[in-house]
This record gives C-alpha cells, structure tokens and sequence, in this order.
C-alpha cells in the first residue's frame, strides 16, 4: 500500500490524543471524549466544541466510555465525525490508515464494532488496534529514566519493561517481554481518576460546599490540588492539629463564571473579594490519591499499585524478573499527581527482593506518551505489515483483524491462531511488531472557570 | 506468586446492628456510585437531556432502539454525508451497558488459565483495612454500630448520627 495520510487516535476515555503522522508528531489535538450539556448556558457541546463553551458550572458529561470500555457508539460518532471533520484534523478517512488504542482486554464483541466503525462507516484504508502501552519499547526509548543515569537517548529499549498506566478508568499494571504484553501477567485496580474526581466531590460536598453536580470543578481542584502523600501518617497529623491553618491545608477560591473569573489557589496573604466562595483543601489534597495505593480506604478490596506490581512481577520468568523491578514506566494522566513516583518508589523498595533496585521512568507528559509512541510506531515498517486493509475486512470481516492483531485473546478461543504462552527466551531484540490491547488515558484538561454554585452543608 | 488471600478483616468490637451482607451491599453499591459520569446525590435529575448513561446497569434496551440519537443531528463541515450499514446503525441505535456486553462476550467461559478482563483483576489487599473517619477525614476510632462507618471523636459521631448515619456504608 502507498503512502497515505496516517492518522494515530488514542482514544481515551476522558480524553482523546489524535493527530496525523508528519503534522501532529510531537503535540496531539486533545480533545474531551464526552457530549457535554452546560446548564448555564443550555449548549450542547460535542467534543472539541466544549472549547467553545464559557460556563463550565453544573456541567452534564455523556461519556462514550463505561468503566473503560467503548459502550456508547452514537455518542462515541458524534465525537470522531466532528473529529474527522474540518473543524479538527481535516482528513479524508477514506484516503487515510488509522492507528487506534481499545481497552486492555478490550471484549471481542467491542473489538468487532470498532472494525465495523473503521471499515464500514469511515472507510479507512487500513487500520491498527492495540493497546496505550502501544509499542512500549519504543515508549520506553522517550521516558525520563530517574535517578539513573544509564538511561540513553539512542540506547536500544530494554527487553524488559513494566508499565503502569494509570487513567481515568482505571490503573493497570502491564509488563512487557520482547515487546510483547505478557498478558498473564496483567493487572487492573478499579480505580481511575475518574473515581477520585468522584470521592473528592463526596467529600467537599459532605464537608463543605454543595459540588454534586461540579464535575468539571471539581476535577480541577483536584488536578490543582492534590498530591500523594509520601508520609500518611505525618500528613495526617500535620493537616488534623488545626485544619485552617497547617502547612498542607490550601484555600481554593471556587469560580465565578459570571464574572469570567476561574478558579484557584489562594496566595498567602491575598485578600478576598466580597463574594468570593472559598474551599479548603485539607486532608482531602492527599486522603484521595492515597486510594491509588490503598483501595481498601474506600472500602474497594483490591491492593493498591505497588502491591499489584509485585504481583504481577512474581508471574513472570524468575530469571528476568530484576529486569522488570529495574524498568518501571509510568503513563496515564495520574502519573500527574506530585508525589506519585516518589510513593511508588519508596513502597517498591520495600517489597522488591533485596538484590533489586527499582528503578521508575516517567515522563513530563504522560497523557501523551501513547500517542507519540504510536506516532514513532507508525513510522515503522510493521505498522504497514500489521495492519489490516479495507480489502482484507471487506473479505473475511473481522476474522482479519482477530488473524492480525494478537492481543490477549488465548488461541483456544481463537481458531486461527496458535496457541501462544507467554514464551521467555533470553534477552533477544524485539522483532515483532507490537500488539496489545488498552484502556483509556486520564485527566481532563480542562480550563477552569463556572459558577461557585455552591450551598453550604454543614 | 504468593496465594491469594481473603484480607483479613478485624471484627470490629461490637456486633453492628446491621447484617455484613447489608454492609457488603452498601458499599458496593457506593463504589458503583463512584463510577457514574454524573454523580449527584440523589440521583441525577436530567432534564432534558439526551440520554441518562447512567441508568443502572440492566435497562438495556431490549430490542427497543433509541429515540434520540446525536450523532444523526450534526452535519459536519467536511464530513460527507453517508448511509451507515447496517452494523454501525445497529450500534448506534442499540447501546449495551458493559455488563450485558461482559456477559454476551463468552469471556467468564473462556478457559481459566485464559487471562481476560475478569481474571485480570488485582487480588484483594494483605494489610488489614485503616480506619478513617467519614466525617472528618482523620483516623476513625471507632465504629458506628449501626452502620458500621468510622468516626474519630464525639463531634465527629454527632454529626455522623445527624446526617450520614446509615445513608450508606463505607
Ligand atoms: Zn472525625
Ligand atoms: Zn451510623
């Protein structure tokens, strides 16, 4: 097949990354997955149209995605069709190849209507599906390595890699051998930022101001506000001596659409206006990113993060398991939170085998990791090898697709494919393409302003 | 890989009033809560809009299409204006909550070494569970024996009792 436009769409659940290879390589158009109703100003915004919007109180989110699965697709079309169209990227699908992230485990009745999408209503000339952890030694080639040094612009990926990606639907810990996700070893923790967006709501509104329906807000108090406490104990101490005054405790001043005034931090010693509504965010600025590391704070009995990724570190090839201890890569919107890294790495020292020294990579911008390894993807030879063309789909259906991209799917349920274990063979190159399969990004960048449309509780 | 272990939960000193398995239901029922797009308490009130996504799951349409669907209202400036096959049109009418989808897709049959999303899942936590107040956000020393959610000092179980008690379970 000859060139064409390639177009790379990380299909988040909260946000989408999308862009054409050669124009778009570095910086994604980012745009909010969601159908969103804005009481104040009674429009209806379709992704990328929300940045038209100007009152962002009491906003009403219609997510294409259900617990990090596609389950909506009139919704889901409304967003790719105003995508697609002029008003965003400005493709011709039918003269374009597509690059697309699903869902780890993404269900093979999902897996089908996305071909019917990309084949029959969009035309695309051929298509790739895996998932965000997409063609992660390429990935890990682009994140910071910390502490270390032996970490190589140029160097080849190493054999071995761990990933965390932790989005908005959930976290999955997901390691990769040669290339290849080990998906026997794959791990989930229902949590996502989604959830934490959720509790922080149920705690302000019990504590303080009435934010059931702040989605929007609220998300960006928390994006502003909360870190992960690398001393729980401690913070809590310090945030319960006097919850007004500590050195955690900061006051956000909520947004004044009306006045077009956004919300934030309160400087020290600012003065505040007349009818400025202030929040404070106490032991609410770390008690809820602890539930990435400690579900059972919420009643969620599940292990936190640094316990799933022992756990699936102990499922793997013993005699590699120090490579995986050794290259931890964090992606999704969550590796945002300051503190994360640090926590994750002080709880891993602990559980690690004492010959292994855990090593995290992380990246400046996680959100986009997934895209800009797909465009790096793309670029390659495999990309074309392995993607399934409109002619093949037209023939077979999405027999092709189950043929081409090898993903979680054991190969007993799958006639058409061998049966693959999760082969370990010395430290050889990568050689194959990438397949996987992967669930959605994080955060929502979003900007902030709305109405403190808030009531006092209590 | 170290066997999967029920956490071993402290039994709290008094018996609650409240059976375990009403317990267990209501935080269920919490963390489901905790995944809806459009969490208000009580429930979302959606005048006018398009679609309550967040039925609970099992309304799914049951071979009833849907009345309004969006992605027909929006003609696109560059997007040429095209019938849908069969297939799409069906997803676009007919939307499946994951549960149904779950179910439909044969994965629970799959066979058990198969990793898929439900064996996929992170095994339930070795530390005992920490206490905290749900009230206040501190360490919770205590447990109201009613509903069994945790409250730190007097103040604390004073405003549990007057606006949270037994309204869910934590
Ligand atoms: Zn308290
Ligand atoms: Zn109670």
């Amino acid at each position: 097949m000859k060139s064409s436009t390639v177009i790379i769409l990380d299909n988040g659940a909260s946000t989408i990354k999308a862009g054409v290879v050669g124009v778009h390589n570095t910086d994604p158009r980012v745009i909010t997955n969601a159908i969103v109703r804005s009481k104040g100003d009674k429009g209806t915004y379709i992704g990328h149209e929300l940045d038209k919007c100007r009152d962002f109180s009491s906003l009403h989110y219609r997510l294409p995605f259900e617990k990090g699965y596609l389950t909506d697709w009139d919704a889901e079309k409304a967003i790719w069709d105003g995508l697609f169209s002029h008003e965003v990227l400005a493709v011709n699908t039918a003269e374009s190849s597509l690059l697309i992230t699903e869902p780890y485990f993404n269900l093979p009745n999902i897996q089908d209507v996305y071909d019917q999408f990309v084949f029959e209503e969009y035309d695309f000339q051929s298509y790739y599906r895996c998932a965000p952890a997409i063609q992660t030694w390429l990935l890990a080639a682009s994140l910071i390595p910390y502490g270390k040094l032996y970490a190589r612009p140029g160097l080849p990926a190493p054999d071995c890699m761990l990933v965390v990606d932790s989005g908005f639907s959930f976290t999955h810990v997901v390691p990769i051998l040669n290339g290849e996700i080990v998906w026997n070893a794959v791990k989930r923790i229902d949590v996502g930022g989604k959830l934490l967006t959720n509790q922080l709501k149920e705690l302000a509104s019990f504590r303080q101001w009435n934010m059931m329906d702040e989605t929007h807000i609220v998300n960006n108090i928390k994006e502003k506000c909360c870190y992960v406490s690398t001393d729980f104990t401690q913070d809590m101490e310090t945030s319960h001596l006097n919850p007004r005054s500590n050195s955690i405790v900061q006051e956000y001043i909520l947004p004044d659409f009306s006045l077009n005034r956004p919300g934030r931090i309160r400087r020290r010693d600012e003065p505040l206006e007349g009818q400025a509504q202030v929040m404070y965010m106490n032991n609410e600025r770390f008690t809820v990113p602890e539930i990435m590391f400690r579900p059972d704070d919420i009643g969620l009995e599940q292990s936190g993060i640094a316990s799933t990724v022992a756990q699936s570190v102990a499922l793997l090839p013993e005699d590699l398991q120090g490579m995986f201890w050794a290259h931890i890569g964090l992606i999704g919107g969550n590796a945002k939170f300051p503190g994360f890294r640090e926590r994750l790495e002080s709880e891993l020292r602990a559980l690690a085998p004492v010959d292994c020294e855990p090593a995290i990579y992380s990246s400046k911008d996680p959100i986009l990791e997934s895209y800009r390894s797909g465009v790096a993807f793309a670029k390659k030879h495999a990309f074309t090898q392995q993607a399934v063309t409109r002619a093949e789909y037209l023939e077979i259906g999405s027999n092709a697709s189950r043929r081409k991209f090898r993903d979680w799917k054991p190969a007993s349920v799958d006639a058409s494919k061998e049966p693959e274990q999760a082969s370990r063979k010395g430290p050889t190159r990568p050689q194959r393409g990438t397949r996987d399969n992967s669930p959605p990004p994080a955060r929502k960048t979003s900007k902030d302003k709305g109405k403190g449309r808030a009531t006092t509780r209590r | 890989m170290p066997p999967r272990r029920q956490p071993q939960r402290q039994t709290q000193v008094a018996a609650s009033y409240l059976d375990p398995e009403v317990i267990a239901k209501r935080r269920r029922r919490h963390l489901d809560e905790l995944e809806r797009s459009n969490y208000a308490e009580p429930s979302a009130s959606l005048a006018g809009i398009e679609e309550d996504e967040d039925a609970p799951a099992g309304r799914s349409v049951k071979g009833k299409a849907r009345q309004f669907v969006i992605s027909d209202k929006r003609e696109w400036p560059g997007m040429p204006k095209k019938k849908s096959s069969h297939s799409v049109r069906t997803a676009v009418l007919y939307k499946k909550n994951l549960e149904k989808l779950i179910d439909e897709s044969g994965i629970a049959n799959y066979p058990p070494e198969a990793p898929t999303y439900l064996s996929a899942v992170a095994s339930p936590p070795r530390e005992p569970p920490r206490l905290i107040c749900s009230v206040c956000g501190y360490w919770g020393k205590y447990k109201c024996r009613k509903c069994a959610m945790p409250y730190c000092d007097l103040n604390c179980e004073g405003v549990h009792n007057e606006t949270r008690c037994e309204r869910r379970v934590m």
